[in-house]
């Protein structure tokens, strides 16, 4: 069966079985190990990515699910030659990341979730990660970060509405 | 990586091209959550496979003012949104946004939390069951309707030759309420959930689920409830006395809890459910 995506921003062609989890095409074939592997059963949140959107993961996504989607990858978010995210931005300055292994999932889930939430509180933020599992228990400097992001993007907004007026 | 490249993989687009597959004996795929699972308990996945997702009608909520019908591909998060606000569907909108983790109910579907028969800790079914609802079903001989709870004891034969397409739900509740316990805050299986109502004739409905393999309404307490002096008026602390008395349930051993737990702490779920439905009734 052939598949045919988006794939952080490119055409992709997939030839194979379709029942082969997303996780396994970004990791072996295109070498987008960013997205991790952990549990497999969608319990960890490592393997998370966008698709149209909205943080999945893809070890139980199916590829034959994806035809016409639009997949990006933490490594579609920013490839590093350009502007991090500002999420990851604001984790970098923050310092935030311990071991790493969760962090790609944590900014896939946390960058949709402040996308549609901009005015979200701190309990709303531990709400949208608890599919996130830390094992370094690093999430209070994470919550912190993204607390500070969504301030200061409001900030930003709100300056920038005033200038407007 | 790949299983087989002759896995078929059927993307239907209609009823009909569903059920043709499901003749030919395809697995229904809905969001993949339990399905794509099966490799890490020693089962091969199914050699055919028909997905719902491409038929438009499967993935959208109609909410009328008597009448509500949620397609099977709908996904919890989906539901959740859909239904948040309106009076009656407190546990429905509890079980949908409560279920698993942001990212599974994003994906995972009303029809694959019902159709999954291994499945004992799915969040809405108790909740589905004290709203009464109806279970729509497109068999090889036309289409079925069912009530939940012989849907959900006779899916076994019921899903042989038939597709679960949508839920028909009436707004005959005043308020409800979906407990559950799991031993962590999220990634784990409730240990056992409640799901409370109170319908028009102030008449209570409790469901509860992931404490025996089925969930099924709790009629004995439904019974006592129903038969204290003058009708009961709610209070926490009687119906958790009530629940005690009228535990019925037979708990299953699993991985996260012993049978034993899973009974023990139903009349503590119909306390806190009690007092969530006083809470929201409180707001009405």
């Amino acid at each position: 069966m052939t598949v045919t995506f988006r794939l952080n921003g490119e055409d992709y062609r997939f030839r194979d079985d379709p029942m082969t989890p997303l996780v396994d095409i970004l990791r072996q074939e295109h070498f987008l190990t960013g997205t991790k592997a952990v549990c497999r059963e969608g319990f960890c949140g490592a393997c998370t990515v966008h698709v149209d959107g909205e943080a999945v993961p893809s070890c139980l996504k199916p590829v034959g699910l994806l035809h016409g989607c639009e997949v990006t990858t933490i490594e579609g978010l920013s490839s590093g030659q350009e502007a991090l995210h500002p999420l990851q931005a604001a984790f970098e300055a923050a310092d935030a990341v311990q071991c790493g292994m969760c962090f790609p999932g944590m900014v896939m889930s946390l960058s949709a979730f402040m996308r549609d939430n901009p005015g979200a509180c701190r309990a709303e933020i531990k709400s949208a990660m608890v599919g996130n599992i830390c094992r370094c228990t690093g999430y209070e400097r994470i919550v912190d970060t993204v607390v500070d992001c969504l301030d200061t993007h409001r900030q930003t907004t709100e300056t920038a509405g005033s200038m407007n007026v | 990586m790949a299983q087989s490249v002759e896995r078929s993989f059927t993307v239907a687009g209609s009823i009909d091209e569903a059920l043709a597959a499901r003749q030919q004996g395809a697995a229904v795929l809905a969001g993949g959550t339990w399905m794509m699972r099966d490799p890490l308990r020693g089962v091969d996945l199914p050699e055919a496979v028909v997905t719902l997702h491409r038929i438009p009608a499967l993935s959208e909520v109609e909410v009328d003012p008597d009448h509500t019908v949620i397609g099977a591909a709908v996904t919890h998060a989906v539901l959740g949104r859909a239904l948040r606000g309106l009076a009656g569907f407190e546990a429905l909108v509890g079980a949908a946004v409560g279920a698993a983790n942001p990212g599974i109910r994003r994906v995972a579907t009303v029809g694959g939390n019902l159709c999954t028969l291994d499945f004992a800790a799915a969040d809405l079914a108790p909740a589905l069951l004290v709203c009464e609802a109806m279970v729509e079903m497109e068999t090889f001989d036309g289409p079925k309707l069912i009530g939940i709870s012989d849907f959900l004891r006779d899916r076994p034969t019921l899903l042989a030759d038939a597709i679960l397409t949508k839920v028909h739900l009436r707004r005959d509740l005043i308020a409800s309420a979906h407990i559950r316990l799991p031993l962590r805050m999220a990634g784990d299986y409730p240990v056992a959930i409640v799901s409370i109502a109170v319908d028009k004739d102030k008449r209570f409905r409790i469901a509860v689920g992931s404490v025996e393999a089925v969930a099924r309404r709790w009629t004995a307490l439904e019974k006592a409830l129903a038969d204290e002096p003058g009708g009961f008026a709610p209070n926490p602390e009687r119906a958790a006395e009530l629940a005690a008395e009228n535990n019925d349930f037979h708990g299953r051993d699993g991985t996260e809890a012993d049978g034993w737990y899973r009974r023990q702490v139903l009349p503590a779920l119909v306390k806190r459910g009690v007092a969530a439905l006083l809470k929201t009734e409180g707001q009405a």
